[in-house]
């Protein structure tokens, strides 16, 4: 019963939401004045023929910094609730045709990610996803190989070192930018070749590869506190 | 047009999902659902049939997707996993105190 009032309800504001969203004007969000100096002269300012990355790494910045700062602070309460004093039990991992398949495949992926991380002034991606696709290479050490393996290989220290690491590139970027250019985070011209090319668009590669330590580690250490719970857990029964 | 129906409809399955499952892990799902459900709005917004703003070479008409909604959405995305990373983290730890992810369930929460 009470579900079908909710029903009913839902479907109401369904509608209501429908027909407000309906006049609102979608066409003129590109004719007003901040996206089209983006798009008119991003590439002139910036280096970077990915706007996208030029608008988050160069106009703003700083509001990446925060985005950085929100996962730290995510990454640091979840080890804050989930720690144990105990080493986690290592499982014994998959079968031998998995372990060999993934050992031939780890290099590669491990490639991936660095070239997305790079490559984020130029292609599609950027330190957030190259940092993810970083993260994935710790997550199939835990479940392919056992979690003493990826202890024994990133140790959770390592993992904090290139963590805080990838936060303090992203600051001293930020400060040399106060040294030799206009402001906090301004871009640098010290890297400033042809646009297009790989070494190019200022500190723009310098804060992705940071950004992408810092998510990439970050996630590896969210996944190694879960699954040293979940396998304590286990043990217990 | 169409894509006001689809974030219409995916919007309302994940609230109604938020409303009415007891199970915490659906709950999250369904947050997760509407989550993407704005985003995906949101990036409509940005599309005006365009190319997408990732220039090739320096072009000379530069008709390209508005790049601002994009860089705000990667910003949500980012933070939408980092918030999903701790409320499931906050569920592991419910179940080990409470001993159940059902709102029914709940040791100390129901009488």
């Amino acid at each position: 019963m009470r579900k079908f009032i909710v029903m009913f309800l839902l479907v109401f504001l369904g509608i209501f939401l429908y027909f407000n969203l309906s006049y609102l004007p979608a066409e003129k969000m590109i004719s007003n004045n901040v996206s089209q100096h983006y798009i008119n002269s991003g590439v002139k300012e910036t280096g970077s023929f990915n706007l996208v990355t030029a608008i988050l790494f160069d106009y703003r910045a700083f509001d990446s910094l925060g985005e950085s700062t929100i996962i730290f602070a995510a990454v640091s309460g979840i080890v804050l609730i989930l720690s144990r004093k105990t080493l986690p039990v290592s499982s014994h991992g998959l079968t031998f045709i998995v372990k060999r398949t993934l050992g031939l495949l780890t290099p590669f992926i491990f490639l991936f990610s660095i070239y997305l991380m790079t490559h984020g002034h130029l292609s599609p991606g950027g330190g957030f996803q190259g940092g993810v696709i970083l993260a994935t290479i710790s997550i199939i050490f835990c479940i392919v190989y056992g979690s003493e393996f990826d202890q024994k290989k990133f140790s959770p220290q390592t993992k904090t070192k290139l963590e805080t690491g990838g936060a303090l590139l992203f600051i001293l970027m930020g400060i040399l930018g106060v040294i030799f250019e206009n402001g906090f985070l301004d871009n640098l011209n010290l890297f400033n070749g042809e646009p297009g090319s790989l070494i190019s668009a200022g500190n723009i590669p310098v804060i992705n590869l940071g950004i992408g330590l810092k998510v990439g580690a970050g996630l590896a250490i969210i996944f190694y506190s879960m699954i040293q719970k979940t396998f304590g857990e286990e043990t217990d029964h | 047009m169409i894509y006001n129906i689809v974030f219409v409809i995916l919007f309302i399955l994940g609230l109604y999902t938020v409303l009415v499952k007891k199970s915490m892990i659906k709950m999250v799902i369904g947050l997760n659902i509407m989550e993407s459900a704005i985003f995906f709005w949101v990036i409509s917004l940005s599309n005006t049939g365009n190319l997408i703003p990732i220039l090739q070479t320096y072009m000379e008409e530069k008709a390209v997707n508005d790049p601002v909604p994009q860089a705000l959405i990667l910003t949500g995305i980012v933070i939408g996993a980092s918030t999903t990373a701790f409320l499931l983290t906050l569920i592991i730890e419910l179940k080990k105190l409470g001993g159940s992810i059902n709102l029914d369930h709940i040791k100390g929460l129901s009488e």
